[in-house]
Protein backbone atom coordinates (compact mmCIF):
# COMPACT_ATOMS: atom_id res chain seq x y z
CA UNK A 1 0.00 0.00 0.00
CA UNK A 2 1.14 3.40 -0.87
CA UNK A 3 1.10 5.87 1.54
CA UNK A 4 3.71 8.58 -0.02
CA UNK A 5 0.72 11.22 0.14
CA UNK A 6 0.10 11.01 3.54
CA UNK A 7 1.71 13.05 6.35
CA UNK A 8 4.31 11.00 8.95
CA UNK A 9 2.34 11.08 11.59
CA UNK A 10 -0.65 9.51 9.67
CA UNK A 11 1.65 6.75 7.69
CA UNK A 12 2.42 5.91 11.70
CA UNK A 13 -1.30 6.12 12.56
CA UNK A 14 -1.85 3.25 9.74
CA UNK A 15 1.15 1.07 11.06
CA UNK A 16 -0.97 1.09 14.54
CA UNK A 17 -3.99 0.88 12.92
CA UNK A 18 -3.00 -2.05 11.31
CA UNK A 19 -2.05 -3.66 14.42
CA UNK A 20 -5.15 -2.51 16.32
CA UNK A 21 -6.91 -5.19 14.25
CA UNK A 22 -4.65 -7.76 14.28
CA UNK A 23 -4.96 -7.92 18.31
CA UNK A 24 -9.40 -7.15 17.23
CA UNK A 25 -8.49 -10.36 16.19
CA UNK A 26 -6.72 -12.14 18.09
CA UNK A 27 -9.65 -10.95 21.28
CA UNK A 28 -11.88 -12.49 19.48
CA UNK A 29 -10.20 -15.69 18.92
CA UNK A 30 -9.14 -15.97 22.37
CA UNK A 31 -12.74 -14.86 23.34
CA UNK A 32 -14.43 -17.50 21.60
CA UNK A 33 -12.05 -20.51 22.74
CA UNK A 34 -12.86 -19.11 26.55
CA UNK A 35 -16.13 -18.78 25.40
CA UNK A 36 -16.09 -22.62 24.00
CA UNK A 37 -14.51 -23.49 27.11
CA UNK A 38 -17.39 -22.71 29.33
CA UNK A 39 -19.51 -25.26 27.40
CA UNK A 40 -16.42 -28.02 27.19
CA UNK A 41 -14.86 -27.56 29.71
CA UNK A 42 -12.02 -30.34 28.99
CA UNK A 43 -11.73 -28.05 25.76
CA UNK A 44 -7.35 -27.62 25.19
CA UNK A 45 -7.59 -28.83 28.96
CA UNK A 46 -3.65 -28.62 29.89
CA UNK A 47 -2.24 -27.00 26.83
CA UNK A 48 -4.11 -23.79 27.02
CA UNK A 49 -6.11 -23.40 29.85
CA UNK A 50 -9.30 -21.20 30.70
CA UNK A 51 -7.00 -18.63 32.62
CA UNK A 52 -4.66 -18.28 29.63
CA UNK A 53 -7.17 -17.98 26.73
CA UNK A 54 -9.26 -15.22 29.34
CA UNK A 55 -5.85 -13.46 29.58
CA UNK A 56 -5.60 -13.36 26.07
CA UNK A 57 -8.86 -12.49 25.61
CA UNK A 58 -9.10 -9.45 27.69
CA UNK A 59 -5.09 -8.27 27.82
CA UNK A 60 -5.77 -8.71 23.84
CA UNK A 61 -8.97 -5.87 23.90
CA UNK A 62 -6.97 -3.24 26.04
CA UNK A 63 -4.07 -3.29 23.95
CA UNK A 64 -5.79 -2.98 20.89
CA UNK A 65 -8.27 -0.24 21.84
CA UNK A 66 -4.73 1.47 23.36
CA UNK A 67 -3.18 1.00 19.28
CA UNK A 68 -6.82 2.20 17.88
CA UNK A 69 -6.42 5.33 20.40
CA UNK A 70 -2.68 6.19 19.83
CA UNK A 71 -3.08 5.81 16.02
CA UNK A 72 -6.06 8.30 16.22
CA UNK A 73 -4.22 10.76 17.81
CA UNK A 74 -1.25 10.38 15.42
CA UNK A 75 -3.85 10.52 12.55
CA UNK A 76 -5.37 13.94 13.40
CA UNK A 77 -1.72 15.40 15.13
CA UNK A 78 -0.70 17.39 12.16
CA UNK A 79 -3.85 18.33 10.94
CA UNK A 80 -4.86 19.51 14.67
CA UNK A 81 -1.35 21.65 15.24
CA UNK A 82 -1.12 22.67 12.04
CA UNK A 83 2.77 21.46 11.69
CA UNK A 84 4.86 18.52 10.93
CA UNK A 85 5.27 15.84 13.61
CA UNK A 86 7.98 16.42 16.11
CA UNK A 87 10.10 13.09 16.97
CA UNK A 88 8.81 11.13 14.18
CA UNK A 89 12.03 8.69 14.54
CA UNK A 90 11.37 8.29 18.56
CA UNK A 91 7.27 7.43 17.52
CA UNK A 92 8.40 4.77 15.20
CA UNK A 93 11.21 3.30 17.36
CA UNK A 94 8.23 3.58 20.00
CA UNK A 95 5.75 2.14 17.89
CA UNK A 96 8.32 -0.59 16.61
CA UNK A 97 9.25 -1.31 20.97
CA UNK A 98 5.77 -1.60 22.02
CA UNK A 99 4.84 -3.68 19.39
CA UNK A 100 7.86 -6.21 20.23
CA UNK A 101 6.94 -5.86 23.42
CA UNK A 102 3.22 -7.25 22.98
CA UNK A 103 4.50 -10.21 20.76
CA UNK A 104 6.76 -11.77 23.51
CA UNK A 105 4.52 -11.11 26.44
CA UNK A 106 1.71 -12.81 24.51
CA UNK A 107 4.40 -15.54 23.42
CA UNK A 108 4.86 -15.70 26.99
CA UNK A 109 1.52 -16.21 27.89
CA UNK A 110 0.72 -18.89 25.33
CA UNK A 111 4.25 -20.68 25.55
CA UNK A 112 5.13 -20.22 29.30
CA UNK A 113 1.83 -19.58 30.79
CA UNK A 114 2.66 -19.37 34.61
CA UNK A 115 5.68 -19.72 36.95
CA UNK A 116 6.04 -19.78 40.68
CA UNK A 117 4.92 -16.98 42.86
CA UNK A 118 8.30 -15.07 43.05
CA UNK A 119 10.26 -11.99 41.70
CA UNK A 120 11.50 -14.03 38.71
CA UNK A 121 7.61 -14.83 37.41
CA UNK A 122 6.52 -10.79 38.41
CA UNK A 123 9.26 -9.69 36.70
CA UNK A 124 9.56 -11.81 33.33
CA UNK A 125 5.97 -14.08 33.18
CA UNK A 126 2.97 -12.65 34.15
CA UNK A 127 2.31 -9.60 37.17
CA UNK A 128 -1.01 -11.22 38.04
CA UNK A 129 -3.07 -8.49 38.03
CA UNK A 130 -6.35 -9.21 36.00
CA UNK A 131 -6.53 -6.95 32.97
CA UNK A 132 -2.92 -6.32 33.45
CA UNK A 133 -1.06 -9.15 33.66
CA UNK A 134 2.08 -8.24 31.66
CA UNK A 135 5.43 -8.83 33.52
CA UNK A 136 7.22 -5.94 34.84
CA UNK A 137 9.24 -5.39 31.79
CA UNK A 138 6.68 -5.00 29.56
CA UNK A 139 4.94 -2.40 32.16
CA UNK A 140 8.54 -0.17 32.17
CA UNK A 141 8.14 -0.78 28.27
CA UNK A 142 4.68 0.39 27.94
CA UNK A 143 5.56 3.68 29.70
CA UNK A 144 8.10 4.01 28.06
CA UNK A 145 6.43 3.88 25.21
CA UNK A 146 3.34 5.88 26.25
CA UNK A 147 6.00 8.86 27.40
CA UNK A 148 7.36 9.07 23.53
CA UNK A 149 3.51 9.10 22.64
CA UNK A 150 2.93 11.93 25.25
CA UNK A 151 6.52 13.68 23.50
CA UNK A 152 5.10 13.13 20.04
CA UNK A 153 2.04 14.97 21.31
CA UNK A 154 3.01 17.60 23.20
CA UNK A 155 6.30 18.91 21.42
CA UNK A 156 4.18 18.90 18.29
CA UNK A 157 1.67 21.22 19.46
CA UNK A 158 4.04 23.33 21.02
CA UNK A 159 5.81 23.99 17.64
CA UNK A 160 2.46 24.12 15.88
CA UNK A 161 -0.40 25.51 17.30
CA UNK A 162 -2.34 24.77 20.48
CA UNK A 163 -5.93 24.20 20.12
CA UNK A 164 -8.56 23.42 23.00
CA UNK A 165 -8.80 19.71 21.77
CA UNK A 166 -5.43 19.60 21.72
CA UNK A 167 -4.80 20.98 25.18
CA UNK A 168 -6.93 18.65 26.70
CA UNK A 169 -5.53 15.66 24.40
CA UNK A 170 -1.93 16.20 26.48
CA UNK A 171 -3.00 16.86 29.52
CA UNK A 172 -4.96 13.57 29.55
CA UNK A 173 -2.28 11.94 27.88
CA UNK A 174 0.26 12.70 31.23
CA UNK A 175 -2.76 11.19 32.88
CA UNK A 176 -2.59 8.41 30.97
CA UNK A 177 1.30 7.30 31.10
CA UNK A 178 0.79 8.28 34.84
CA UNK A 179 -1.79 6.49 36.42
CA UNK A 180 -0.18 3.03 34.55
CA UNK A 181 2.51 3.42 36.71
CA UNK A 182 -0.08 3.03 40.06
CA UNK A 183 -0.28 -0.52 38.59
CA UNK A 184 3.23 -1.18 38.42
CA UNK A 185 4.55 -2.30 42.66
CA UNK A 186 4.11 -5.04 44.69
CA UNK A 187 2.81 -5.47 48.06
CA UNK A 188 1.76 -8.17 50.14
CA UNK A 189 -1.63 -6.74 50.98
CA UNK A 190 -3.93 -7.77 48.88
CA UNK A 191 -6.36 -5.13 49.78
CA UNK A 192 -3.98 -2.65 48.99
CA UNK A 193 -3.20 -4.24 46.00
CA UNK A 194 -6.58 -3.84 44.81
CA UNK A 195 -6.38 -0.76 45.89
CA UNK A 196 -4.04 0.79 43.45
CA UNK A 197 -4.71 -1.85 40.82
CA UNK A 198 -8.48 -0.13 40.43
CA UNK A 199 -6.55 3.22 40.08
CA UNK A 200 -4.95 1.70 36.69
CA UNK A 201 -8.25 -0.04 35.41
CA UNK A 202 -11.25 2.49 36.96
CA UNK A 203 -9.34 5.93 36.17
CA UNK A 204 -7.88 4.62 32.83
CA UNK A 205 -11.60 3.41 31.56
CA UNK A 206 -13.48 6.03 33.30
CA UNK A 207 -11.78 8.89 32.91
CA UNK A 208 -8.82 8.88 31.00
CA UNK A 209 -9.98 6.98 28.15
CA UNK A 210 -13.27 8.79 28.60
CA UNK A 211 -11.50 11.91 27.83
CA UNK A 212 -9.47 10.64 24.58
CA UNK A 213 -13.01 9.66 23.51
CA UNK A 214 -14.07 12.87 23.83
CA UNK A 215 -11.33 14.49 22.17
CA UNK A 216 -11.88 11.88 19.77
CA UNK A 217 -15.21 12.31 19.25
CA UNK A 218 -14.95 16.26 18.66
CA UNK A 219 -12.88 15.98 16.32
CA UNK A 220 -14.80 13.26 14.91
CA UNK A 221 -17.93 15.77 14.74
CA UNK A 222 -16.16 18.13 12.97
CA UNK A 223 -14.59 16.30 10.08
CA UNK A 224 -18.15 14.04 9.35
CA UNK A 225 -20.55 16.75 9.74
CA UNK A 226 -18.81 19.89 9.78
CA UNK A 227 -19.96 20.81 13.51
CA UNK A 228 -18.01 24.04 14.40
CA UNK A 229 -14.75 24.00 16.83
CA UNK A 230 -15.67 26.47 18.72
CA UNK A 231 -18.96 24.32 19.81
CA UNK A 232 -17.03 21.32 20.04
CA UNK A 233 -14.31 22.66 22.05
CA UNK A 234 -16.83 24.14 24.51
CA UNK A 235 -18.71 20.89 24.97
CA UNK A 236 -15.40 19.27 25.49
CA UNK A 237 -14.64 21.37 28.36
CA UNK A 238 -17.95 20.27 29.81
CA UNK A 239 -18.05 16.89 29.37
CA UNK A 240 -14.41 16.71 30.54
CA UNK A 241 -15.95 18.82 34.13
CA UNK A 242 -19.04 16.19 34.18
CA UNK A 243 -17.45 13.24 33.58
CA UNK A 244 -14.62 14.08 35.95
CA UNK A 245 -17.14 15.13 39.08
CA UNK A 246 -19.01 11.84 39.05
CA UNK A 247 -16.16 9.56 37.50
CA UNK A 248 -13.22 10.08 39.69
CA UNK A 249 -15.10 9.34 42.91
CA UNK A 250 -16.76 6.50 41.13
CA UNK A 251 -13.91 4.77 41.79
CA UNK A 252 -15.55 3.54 44.60
CA UNK A 253 -17.61 1.38 43.30
CA UNK A 254 -14.79 -0.86 42.89
CA UNK A 255 -13.44 0.00 46.97
CA UNK A 256 -16.81 -1.56 48.17
CA UNK A 257 -15.45 -5.72 48.96
CA UNK A 258 -11.75 -5.60 48.42
CA UNK A 259 -11.05 -4.64 52.44
CA UNK A 260 -11.47 -1.08 52.12
CA UNK A 261 -12.79 1.16 54.87
CA UNK A 262 -16.56 1.26 54.91
CA UNK A 263 -16.96 4.69 53.73
CA UNK A 264 -16.37 3.81 50.30
CA UNK A 265 -19.95 1.97 50.24
CA UNK A 266 -20.98 6.00 50.75
CA UNK A 267 -18.79 7.22 48.43
CA UNK A 268 -18.90 4.63 45.68
CA UNK A 269 -22.61 4.33 45.98
CA UNK A 270 -23.55 7.96 45.89
CA UNK A 271 -21.04 8.82 42.83
CA UNK A 272 -21.69 5.51 40.95
CA UNK A 273 -24.79 6.64 40.84
CA UNK A 274 -24.72 10.25 39.62
CA UNK A 275 -22.48 9.24 36.85
CA UNK A 276 -25.31 8.38 33.98
CA UNK A 277 -26.70 12.01 34.78
CA UNK A 278 -24.28 14.09 32.49
CA UNK A 279 -25.00 11.02 30.44
CA UNK A 280 -29.04 11.11 30.34
CA UNK A 281 -28.91 14.97 29.53
CA UNK A 282 -26.54 14.59 27.04
CA UNK A 283 -29.33 13.57 24.93
CA UNK A 284 -30.99 16.79 24.80
CA UNK A 285 -26.89 17.80 22.84
CA UNK A 286 -27.35 14.91 20.39
CA UNK A 287 -31.13 15.83 19.88
CA UNK A 288 -30.66 19.72 19.59
CA UNK A 289 -27.41 19.11 17.76
CA UNK A 290 -29.44 16.76 15.11
CA UNK A 291 -32.10 19.69 14.29
CA UNK A 292 -29.69 21.74 13.44
CA UNK A 293 -27.91 20.14 10.56
CA UNK A 294 -29.86 17.32 9.90
CA UNK A 295 -26.49 14.42 9.90
CA UNK A 296 -25.35 15.64 6.83
CA UNK A 297 -22.18 13.98 6.48
CA UNK A 298 -19.31 13.19 4.28
CA UNK A 299 -18.53 9.80 5.71
CA UNK A 300 -21.78 7.24 6.24
CA UNK A 301 -20.23 4.48 7.82
CA UNK A 302 -17.72 7.05 10.10
CA UNK A 303 -21.06 8.48 11.02
CA UNK A 304 -23.15 5.42 11.66
CA UNK A 305 -20.21 4.34 13.86
CA UNK A 306 -20.09 7.47 16.11
CA UNK A 307 -24.23 6.79 16.04
CA UNK A 308 -23.20 3.34 17.36
CA UNK A 309 -21.20 4.76 20.09
CA UNK A 310 -23.38 7.17 21.37
CA UNK A 311 -26.03 4.62 21.98
CA UNK A 312 -23.53 1.91 23.10
CA UNK A 313 -22.11 4.09 25.45
CA UNK A 314 -25.37 4.95 27.14
CA UNK A 315 -26.65 1.67 27.08
CA UNK A 316 -23.57 -0.23 27.77
CA UNK A 317 -21.94 2.19 30.15
CA UNK A 318 -25.45 3.91 31.67
CA UNK A 319 -27.66 1.45 31.77
CA UNK A 320 -25.82 -1.37 32.29
CA UNK A 321 -23.85 0.21 34.87
CA UNK A 322 -26.21 1.93 37.25
CA UNK A 323 -28.65 -1.65 37.50
CA UNK A 324 -26.09 -2.83 39.14
CA UNK A 325 -23.76 -0.25 40.56
CA UNK A 326 -25.21 0.64 44.54
CA UNK A 327 -23.58 -1.42 47.21
CA UNK A 328 -27.24 -3.04 48.01
CA UNK A 329 -27.40 -5.07 44.97
CA UNK A 330 -23.63 -4.57 43.94
CA UNK A 331 -22.96 -7.14 46.72
CA UNK A 332 -24.41 -9.97 44.71
CA UNK A 333 -23.64 -9.02 41.69
CA UNK A 334 -19.91 -8.55 42.12
CA UNK A 335 -17.80 -10.30 40.21
CA UNK A 336 -20.43 -12.64 38.23
CA UNK A 337 -21.37 -12.91 34.74
CA UNK A 338 -23.51 -9.60 35.36
CA UNK A 339 -20.32 -7.57 34.85
CA UNK A 340 -19.06 -9.73 31.98
CA UNK A 341 -22.32 -8.54 30.76
CA UNK A 342 -21.60 -4.81 31.62
CA UNK A 343 -18.30 -5.41 29.94
CA UNK A 344 -19.02 -6.78 27.08
CA UNK A 345 -21.30 -3.60 26.36
CA UNK A 346 -19.63 -0.89 27.61
CA UNK A 347 -16.49 -1.19 26.26
CA UNK A 348 -17.53 -2.28 22.72
CA UNK A 349 -20.12 0.60 22.81
CA UNK A 350 -17.98 3.31 24.48
CA UNK A 351 -14.34 2.34 22.73
CA UNK A 352 -14.34 -0.43 20.09
CA UNK A 353 -16.80 2.06 18.05
CA UNK A 354 -15.20 5.00 18.00
CA UNK A 355 -11.90 3.74 17.01
CA UNK A 356 -13.92 1.81 14.50
CA UNK A 357 -15.53 5.21 13.45
CA UNK A 358 -11.90 6.72 13.05
CA UNK A 359 -10.14 4.52 11.15
CA UNK A 360 -13.41 4.72 8.51
CA UNK A 361 -12.27 8.66 8.54
CA UNK A 362 -8.76 7.70 7.97
CA UNK A 363 -9.65 5.05 4.94
CA UNK A 364 -10.39 7.35 2.11
CA UNK A 365 -7.58 9.31 2.74
CA UNK A 366 -5.24 6.33 2.57
CA UNK A 367 -7.02 5.94 -0.64
CA UNK A 368 -6.41 8.92 -2.20
CA UNK A 369 -9.85 10.36 -1.40
CA UNK A 370 -12.51 12.98 0.44
CA UNK A 371 -14.89 10.66 1.98
CA UNK A 372 -17.54 8.09 1.93
CA UNK A 373 -20.68 8.95 0.71
CA UNK A 374 -24.17 6.68 -0.70
CA UNK A 375 -22.97 5.97 -4.05
CA UNK A 376 -20.78 3.10 -3.35
CA UNK A 377 -21.04 0.61 -6.50
CA UNK A 378 -21.75 -2.53 -3.90
CA UNK A 379 -24.44 0.17 -1.95
CA UNK A 380 -21.98 -0.36 0.93
CA UNK A 381 -23.36 -3.60 2.24
CA UNK A 382 -20.75 -4.55 3.58
CA UNK A 383 -20.13 -1.76 6.31
CA UNK A 384 -23.76 -2.20 7.24
CA UNK A 385 -23.54 -5.91 7.50
CA UNK A 386 -20.73 -5.80 9.60
CA UNK A 387 -21.78 -2.74 11.63
CA UNK A 388 -25.63 -4.71 12.20
CA UNK A 389 -23.79 -7.84 12.59
CA UNK A 390 -21.12 -6.31 15.18
CA UNK A 391 -23.61 -4.65 17.48
CA UNK A 392 -26.23 -7.55 17.15
CA UNK A 393 -23.47 -9.78 18.36
CA UNK A 394 -22.23 -7.69 21.23
CA UNK A 395 -25.91 -7.06 22.29
CA UNK A 396 -26.33 -10.71 22.39
CA UNK A 397 -23.69 -11.80 24.44
CA UNK A 398 -24.52 -9.13 26.73
CA UNK A 399 -27.67 -10.14 27.40
CA UNK A 400 -26.81 -13.90 27.06
CA UNK A 401 -24.06 -12.92 29.91
CA UNK A 402 -27.08 -11.08 31.74
CA UNK A 403 -29.16 -13.44 32.41
CA UNK A 404 -26.12 -16.05 32.83
CA UNK A 405 -24.93 -13.32 35.82
CA UNK A 406 -28.79 -12.96 37.05
CA UNK A 407 -28.92 -16.39 37.71
CA UNK A 408 -25.48 -16.48 39.15
CA UNK A 409 -26.27 -13.67 41.71
CA UNK A 410 -29.44 -15.08 42.81
CA UNK A 411 -28.64 -19.02 43.07
CA UNK A 412 -24.67 -18.46 44.03
CA UNK A 413 -24.59 -15.22 45.82
CA UNK A 414 -28.20 -14.60 48.02
CA UNK A 415 -29.35 -18.46 48.09
CA UNK A 416 -26.00 -20.25 48.02
CA UNK A 417 -24.50 -17.53 50.29
CA UNK A 418 -21.53 -17.01 48.28
CA UNK A 419 -20.17 -20.38 49.16
CA UNK A 420 -18.15 -23.29 46.79
CA UNK A 421 -21.64 -25.42 47.08
CA UNK A 422 -23.60 -22.04 45.80
CA UNK A 423 -20.93 -21.72 43.11
CA UNK A 424 -21.28 -25.05 41.65
CA UNK A 425 -24.94 -25.20 41.97
CA UNK A 426 -24.61 -21.88 39.67
CA UNK A 427 -22.16 -23.17 37.64
CA UNK A 428 -24.48 -26.37 36.31
CA UNK A 429 -28.12 -24.07 36.20
CA UNK A 430 -30.02 -24.80 32.95
CA UNK A 431 -30.22 -20.70 32.91
CA UNK A 432 -26.62 -20.55 33.11
CA UNK A 433 -25.88 -22.56 30.34
CA UNK A 434 -28.22 -21.39 28.27
CA UNK A 435 -27.01 -18.29 28.64
CA UNK A 436 -22.98 -19.21 28.09
CA UNK A 437 -24.69 -21.07 24.43
CA UNK A 438 -26.31 -18.38 23.19
CA UNK A 439 -23.03 -16.40 24.23
CA UNK A 440 -21.11 -18.72 22.21
CA UNK A 441 -23.69 -18.18 19.18
CA UNK A 442 -23.71 -14.41 19.41
CA UNK A 443 -19.83 -14.54 19.78
CA UNK A 444 -19.98 -16.18 16.37
CA UNK A 445 -21.96 -13.65 15.25
CA UNK A 446 -19.39 -11.05 16.21
CA UNK A 447 -16.87 -13.12 14.41
CA UNK A 448 -18.72 -12.95 11.21
CA UNK A 449 -19.20 -8.86 11.81
CA UNK A 450 -15.71 -8.42 12.63
CA UNK A 451 -14.83 -10.98 9.32
CA UNK A 452 -16.80 -8.00 6.91
CA UNK A 453 -15.47 -5.25 9.00
CA UNK A 454 -11.78 -6.06 7.71
CA UNK A 455 -13.39 -7.23 4.34
CA UNK A 456 -14.92 -4.00 4.06
CA UNK A 457 -11.60 -1.41 5.55
CA UNK A 458 -9.20 -3.43 2.75
CA UNK A 459 -11.59 -2.91 -0.01
CA UNK A 460 -14.01 0.11 0.30
CA UNK A 461 -13.55 2.94 -2.22
CA UNK A 462 -11.09 0.89 -4.09
CA UNK A 463 -13.61 0.62 -7.39
CA UNK A 464 -14.95 4.29 -8.50
CA UNK A 465 -17.72 5.44 -6.15
CA UNK A 466 -20.77 5.46 -8.83
CA UNK B 1 -25.52 1.40 57.13
CA UNK B 2 -25.92 -0.76 54.68
CA UNK B 3 -29.12 -3.06 54.33
CA UNK B 4 -28.71 -5.56 51.04
CA UNK B 5 -31.28 -5.59 49.11
CA UNK B 6 -34.04 -9.02 49.54
CA UNK B 7 -34.66 -11.91 47.13
CA UNK B 8 -37.65 -11.35 46.35
CA UNK B 9 -36.36 -7.89 45.15
CA UNK B 10 -34.10 -8.69 42.49
CA UNK B 11 -35.69 -7.88 39.42
CA UNK B 12 -37.65 -4.74 40.88
CA UNK B 13 -34.07 -3.36 41.62
CA UNK B 14 -32.72 -4.25 38.32
CA UNK B 15 -35.77 -3.34 36.29
CA UNK B 16 -36.45 0.13 38.44
CA UNK B 17 -32.73 0.92 38.05
CA UNK B 18 -32.72 0.34 34.32
CA UNK B 19 -35.91 2.30 34.32
CA UNK B 20 -34.65 5.46 35.66
CA UNK B 21 -32.06 5.47 33.00
CA UNK B 22 -34.31 5.10 30.26
CA UNK B 23 -37.17 6.97 31.89
CA UNK B 24 -34.77 9.55 32.11
CA UNK B 25 -33.68 9.43 28.16
CA UNK B 26 -36.97 9.76 27.29
CA UNK B 27 -38.09 12.65 29.65
CA UNK B 28 -34.45 14.35 27.91
CA UNK B 29 -35.55 13.41 24.32
CA UNK B 30 -38.98 14.90 24.52
CA UNK B 31 -37.68 17.88 26.68
CA UNK B 32 -35.38 18.92 23.89
CA UNK B 33 -37.71 17.97 21.03
CA UNK B 34 -40.72 19.98 22.64
CA UNK B 35 -38.03 23.19 22.73
CA UNK B 36 -36.79 22.19 19.11
CA UNK B 37 -40.00 22.08 17.26
CA UNK B 38 -41.70 24.61 19.83
CA UNK B 39 -44.78 21.65 20.50
CA UNK B 40 -45.90 22.15 23.78
CA UNK B 41 -47.71 18.30 24.07
CA UNK B 42 -44.33 17.37 23.60
CA UNK B 43 -43.70 18.82 26.83
CA UNK B 44 -46.00 17.08 28.47
CA UNK B 45 -45.34 13.73 27.16
CA UNK B 46 -41.92 14.86 28.62
CA UNK B 47 -42.98 15.52 32.06
CA UNK B 48 -44.56 11.99 31.89
CA UNK B 49 -41.32 10.76 31.26
CA UNK B 50 -40.13 12.27 34.21
CA UNK B 51 -43.30 10.78 36.12
CA UNK B 52 -41.87 7.37 35.42
CA UNK B 53 -38.59 8.41 36.38
CA UNK B 54 -40.13 9.49 39.66
CA UNK B 55 -41.53 6.48 40.47
CA UNK B 56 -38.81 4.44 39.49
CA UNK B 57 -36.49 6.08 41.42
CA UNK B 58 -38.81 5.56 44.91
CA UNK B 59 -39.22 2.13 43.68
CA UNK B 60 -35.56 1.67 43.20
CA UNK B 61 -35.11 3.47 46.81
CA UNK B 62 -37.99 1.11 48.54
CA UNK B 63 -36.66 -2.06 47.62
CA UNK B 64 -32.36 -0.88 47.49
CA UNK B 65 -33.40 -0.06 51.43
CA UNK B 66 -32.03 3.39 50.78
CA UNK B 67 -33.12 4.99 54.20
CA UNK B 68 -31.21 7.41 56.61
CA UNK B 69 -28.63 9.33 54.72
CA UNK B 70 -29.07 7.29 51.76
CA UNK B 71 -32.33 9.19 51.15
CA UNK B 72 -30.00 12.13 49.95
CA UNK B 73 -29.13 9.96 47.10
CA UNK B 74 -32.68 9.19 46.16
CA UNK B 75 -33.06 13.20 46.48
CA UNK B 76 -30.62 13.93 44.17
CA UNK B 77 -31.18 11.65 41.42
CA UNK B 78 -34.50 13.36 41.40
CA UNK B 79 -33.32 16.59 41.16
CA UNK B 80 -30.70 16.27 39.41
CA UNK B 81 -32.55 14.38 36.51
CA UNK B 82 -34.86 16.79 36.56
CA UNK B 83 -32.49 19.76 36.07
CA UNK B 84 -29.83 18.55 34.50
CA UNK B 85 -31.48 18.36 30.66
CA UNK B 86 -32.58 22.56 31.35
CA UNK B 87 -28.99 23.53 32.14
CA UNK B 88 -27.99 21.25 29.01
CA UNK B 89 -30.48 23.05 27.28
CA UNK B 90 -29.55 26.42 27.90
CA UNK B 91 -25.48 25.76 27.66
CA UNK B 92 -26.54 24.58 24.23
CA UNK B 93 -28.47 27.88 23.06
CA UNK B 94 -25.78 29.60 24.51
CA UNK B 95 -22.92 27.55 23.30
CA UNK B 96 -24.30 28.13 19.52
CA UNK B 97 -24.71 31.27 20.34
CA UNK B 98 -21.31 32.06 19.91
CA UNK B 99 -20.92 29.82 17.03
CA UNK B 100 -19.49 32.28 13.68
CA UNK B 101 -21.46 32.33 10.36
CA UNK B 102 -20.65 28.98 8.35
CA UNK B 103 -21.92 27.09 5.69
CA UNK B 104 -24.58 24.73 7.58
CA UNK B 105 -26.17 28.06 8.80
CA UNK B 106 -27.09 28.98 5.63
CA UNK B 107 -29.42 25.58 5.23
CA UNK B 108 -33.22 26.76 5.55
CA UNK B 109 -33.53 24.54 8.72
CA UNK B 110 -31.00 26.16 10.65
CA UNK B 111 -32.58 29.26 10.17
CA UNK B 112 -36.01 28.18 11.52
CA UNK B 113 -34.12 26.92 14.33
CA UNK B 114 -32.66 29.80 14.83
CA UNK B 115 -35.20 31.60 14.40
CA UNK B 116 -37.32 29.58 17.41
CA UNK B 117 -34.62 30.04 19.82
Amino acid sequence: MKLNHLNGGQQLAVKYYTVAIILFVAQIIFGLLSGMQYLVPDLLLGVLDFNVTRTIHINAMIVWMLYGFMGSVYWLLEEESKTEIVGLKLGNIGFWLLTTAVTIVVLVFLLIQSGPGDDFTRWFINEGREYIEAPRWADIGIVICMLIFFYNAAATFMKGTWSGISGVLVLDLVALAGIYIAGMFYTPNISIDQYWWWWVIHLWVEATWEVLVGCLMAWGLMKTLKVDRKIVTTWLYIEVALMFGSGILGLGHHYFWIGTPEYWLTIGGFFSALEPIPLVAMVVHAVYDAGARQMKGNNNPALAWLIAHAFGNFFGAGVWGFMHTLPQINLYTHGTQWSASHGHLAFFGAYATIIIAMIYIAVPYIRGQEGIGSNLPDGGWKWKWSLGLLNLGVVGMTIALLISGYEQSFIERAVGGSTWYGYFAAQIHPWFVQGMEWRMIFGLVTAVGLVLLIWDLLTIGKQKQA
Amino acid sequence: MLEPVELKDFFIVFFSGAMVIMAGALYSLLFAWSKLQSKPWLMVLAYLAYGILFIAVLTLGSAAHLHGYWWWLVIAMLVGYLLAPHGIWKLCVATHLIQKPTQTDDLPHSKKLQSKL
